[in-house]
């Protein structure tokens, strides 16, 4: 049952993100958009391109779906509301998001396409930029939980949010987690007007409408992992659980979504570069600061 | 009923996705949506979602007619395009050898608007159709050859052994014409591919395939043995990539080829496929030249109109006295010409906000007869004073697009200005002179000093048009007929001095030589592409402001 509610929540969740990209994208807010862009691409022709390579090709957008849906799986829409209640959930989260790199790469290989190519392999290397932002500032908010359990790591920040004892670690996780989703000014791997859509660029019919389910599915598990982690997940006053997790988790969302137009895309090298030289130094002393902060307090 | 549905019966399941689909237009604009901005047309208003990719296109709006140079490619791009499609052709009835059109229209924002309900008409009524045919364009047929993985110059019409190395042939397609079979080009990515599925293949249009499949399975190590090192000291496959003529982040029309090596850009081919031929203005009335060099270039047509007049004045010998009349014409049309070019610049390096704020911003000025322009130009200070302090766009655009200044200086307009030197044409004439102005230079030479320059050059414009006034373009010569003579006219049009030189008999042009900016300019894209990331590539191209049309094909 929990699986059912969790999985329905998440899928509405993807929807009402839609929405908001449909939004902001035409400025007009338009609520039956994504069913009828749906609807569109389910009734449209779905060619393979010439010589794929056809496992990779056809398993890459499952692929996306399945470890957008397996890092949610781990994260709780309420106290009880959680599909898996891992002793290591907050690590699984990490682990399930590895195969968002794998699938991408393999939409990029699979239709043996040049732009597909090129934007797989960028996001390998959005991926050495992003990871150790994403693990660190967990390890800090586990820190604080004293535990890796997500619940639990929840039920730490009833006194105050993670997001302003660590403000640091909430920051750089936000910008990672935008990272992940290839969400602009990260979007190297779909790039529309350097390398004409990219990995997205070769999937059209129900096989495209599976990208971007995935890709928004994938826009929410990451929000709903920003507002566990550090935005105290279902606590608050009045609302039950799941409400405020879910409202928390559709403005965390709207706001990666249009954050990142106005700025321009970054170059592949400085996110590289930013990622190593900035991003990893400012964990570790966010890692550091909370350290300290709790031997602090056990004092 | 359309021409490309999608082939079977209907049934409500099929009619509730056709009414979809007929809801989610997306578009493919042929030649750029850069010319249709230029033409006034707001394509996002009309309900047409512009997309980078033919895959996700189910419209292919032909803007103007379809150059012959671009006949192939947009055959290639539509064949690419996912059924149900359609064709949309504005300013013209015709689009071959595209099938239809399914709807035409002539270029103006009512008639698009009227032209997307009947389109959303025919797509909700006649998605499906049992009795469709299949498109296959000539420009995407290819033929079998057969040539040995080790010796790609070896390529035979018949399967066999290879002389060299005996190994066994393996087929390979390659468009037909291209090959008699003997010693060829290594053409593999720049090959078309026509299949057995009538259409969704790839071609010069946009999208290029590598051929590695039909080797079976070989070793890195195996692979890039006898292939040189590059500069980086890595042996890699290159890979030879079309972008363009049709590619969503460059003006439509610009043929440029990048062999990859890896993501570094290691050979450049450039060209146009809208360009001018040679000699298109011998033989035209001097009544007509205003209107032919007008319609020479739709990203500037009041310079090249200014052009004429000024050229045809110089040969009667008639005092330019109307010089200073088109001033503010020439000034709006740069501003326009600039947001226009930042626009797609900012689409390029994906800049979301800098792409709609500039397109709304030219579409406004276009259309400017209501006696808003105070606002306007309000609006476009503050999207200057925007731009000029963002810092990450800074740091996208420092060093990328970079040139010699020895090499800029070879190349008069924002270019050289953009590397310090403050050449213009406008300088030396009185008109300008008089009204004290001076021209804008930007340090730097790479592609952030020409956008700042553009910057520049815009807001120097607009306050030259406020203290002119007057916008109006000139449209007719005015000079008395069967006149005689040479002229000589340059302009500083918005991407550089145009020169126009004819001779004028009894009414007739004799000769003309015309030179223009994007033509020169063609020469750079070697310099700020070759050995760059393919994004730094791209953006150093798209920041030397080319219009395809004005260069030679």
């Amino acid at each position: 049952m929990t699986v059912f509610l969790v999985l329905v929540m998440l899928f509405a969740g993807a929807y009402l993100v839609a929405v908001l990209e449909g939004w902001t994208s035409t400025g007009r807010l338009r609520f039956a958009g994504p069913f009828w862009a749906a609807v569109a691409l389910l009734g449209r022709e779905s060619i393979v391109p010439r010589k794929p390579d056809r496992v990779l090709y056809e398993t890459a957008p499952v692929l996306l779906l399945v470890s957008a849906v397996l890092a949610a799986a781990v994260l709780p829409l309420g106290p009880h509301l959680v599909i898996a209640d891992l002793a290591t959930g907050a690590l699984a989260v990490n682990a399930a998001l590895a195969y968002v790199m794998v699938a991408l790469v393999m939409a990029g290989w699979g239709p043996d396409g040049a732009y597909a190519m090129v934007a797989g392999w960028r996001f390998l290397g959005q991926l050495v930029a992003y990871s150790m932002l994403i693990v660190m500032p967990i390890t800090a908010v586990a820190m604080r939980a004293g535990s890796l359990v997500t619940t639990t790591i929840v039920e730490s920040q009833a006194g105050i949010w993670n997001a302003l004892t660590q403000p640091l670690g909430f920051v750089l996780f936000f910008l990672a987690a935008m990272a992940v989703c290839f969400l602009p000014p990260f979007d190297l791997p779909t790039a529309p007007g350097e390398l004409a859509g990219g990995i997205e660029a070769e999937y059209a019919g129900p096989r495209l409408a599976v990208v971007r389910l995935a890709r928004m599915v994938l826009v929410v598990s990451l929000s709903l992992a920003v507002t566990v982690f550090f935005l105290g997940g279902w606590l608050g006053p009045f609302l039950p659980g799941w409400a405020w997790t879910s409202l928390k988790t559709l403005v965390v969302a709207a706001t990666m979504l249009t954050a990142g137009r106005y700025v321009p895309r970054l170059r592949g090298e400085h996110v590289m570069e930013w990622g190593w030289k900035l991003g990893i130094p400012l964990a570790l002393v966010n890692i550091f600061w909370v350290g300290i902060t709790l031997v602090l307090r056990s004092m | 009923m359309i021409t490309g549905a999608r082939k079977g019966e209907t049934s409500w399941l099929r009619r509730l996705a056709a009414r979809a689909s007929s809801k989610e237009l997306a578009a493919f604009v042929v030649p750029g949506p850069e010319v249709a901005r230029a033409f006034g047309l707001d394509l996002g208003a009309a309900g047409l979602r512009v997309v980078p990719s033919p895959r996700h296109a189910s419209v292919l709006v032909v803007v103007g007619g379809l150059p012959e140079g671009l006949r192939d490619a947009a055959s290639v791009i539509y064949a690419q395009m996912m059924r149900p499609r359609a064709v949309l052709v504005l300013g013209s009835d015709t689009a071959s050898p595209l099938p239809g059109p399914d709807v035409s229209a002539p270029m103006d924002q009512e008639s698009l608007s009227a032209a997307v309900a009947r389109l959303r008409r025919a797509f909700a009524e006649g998605a499906w159709d049992p009795g469709v045919e299949d498109y296959a364009p000539e420009a995407a047929a290819t033929e079998t050859r057969y040539t040995c993985p080790m010796h790609p110059e070896v390529v035979q019409k018949e399967p066999g052994a290879c002389p060299k190395c005996g190994m066994d042939l393996v087929p390979r397609e390659v468009s037909s014409g291209e090959s008699d079979g003997e010693e060829e080009e290594e053409e593999e990515a720049g090959e078309l591919h026509h299949g057995s599925m009538d259409h969704g293949e790839h071609g010069s249009g946009g999208h290029e395939h590598m051929d590695h499949t039909d080797m079976g399975f070989m070793s890195m190590v195996e692979m890039t043995r006898d292939l040189q090192p590059s500069g980086d000291g890595l042996r890699m496959e290159w890979v030879e990539v079309p972008f363009g003529p049709l590619f969503p982040g460059l003006p439509g029309g610009l043929a440029l080829t990048f062999t990859l090596d890896g993501d570094t850009v290691a050979c450049v081919q450039s060209g146009s496929a809208v360009g001018r031929g040679g000699g298109c203005l011998q033989g035209v009335p001097v009544d007509d030249l205003l209107e032919h060099l007008g319609r020479i270039d739709p990203l500037s047509p009041v310079a090249y109109r200014v052009l004429a007049l000024r050229a045809v004045e110089n040969a009667a010998g008639v005092e330019p006295a109307r010089a200073t009349a088109y001033l503010g014409a020439l000034e709006h049309e740069r501003v326009v010409s600039h947001l226009g070019w930042l626009s797609s610049f900012g689409y390029l390096i994906g800049y979301e906000w800098l792409h709609r704020r500039a397109a709304g911003l030219q579409l406004a000025l276009l259309r400017d007869d209501t006696g808003e322009g105070e606002t306007l130009w309000g609006d476009l200070s503050d999207l200057l004073q925007r731009l000029r302090g963002a810092t990450l766009l800074r740091r996208r655009l420092e060093g990328v697009g970079r040139l010699r200044t020895a090499r800029a200086a070879e190349y008069p307009g924002p270019v050289s200005r953009a590397a310090g030197l403050p050449y213009d044409v406008r300088s030396e004439e009185k008109a300008y002179q008089d009204l004290g102005f001076e021209p804008a230079v930007q340090e730097g030479n790479d592609a952030y000093s020409r956008l700042m320059l553009h910057l520049d050059e815009m807001e120097r414009s607009q306050e030259i048009v406020q203290a002119v006034g007057s916008v109006s373009a000139p449209d007719d010569l005015g000079v008395q007929d069967g006149i005689s003579g040479e002229g000589d006219a340059t302009v500083e049009t918005p991407r550089g001095p145009a020169r126009l030189r004819v001779r004028i008999e009894d009414g007739m042009v004799r000769s003309a030589e015309l030179e223009t900016p994007s033509g020169r300019h063609a020469q750079l894209v070697e310099d700020v592409a070759l050995e760059h990331e393919v994004a730094d590539a791209l953006a150093g191209v798209a920041s030397l402001d080319l219009s395809p049309w004005g260069m030679t094909r």
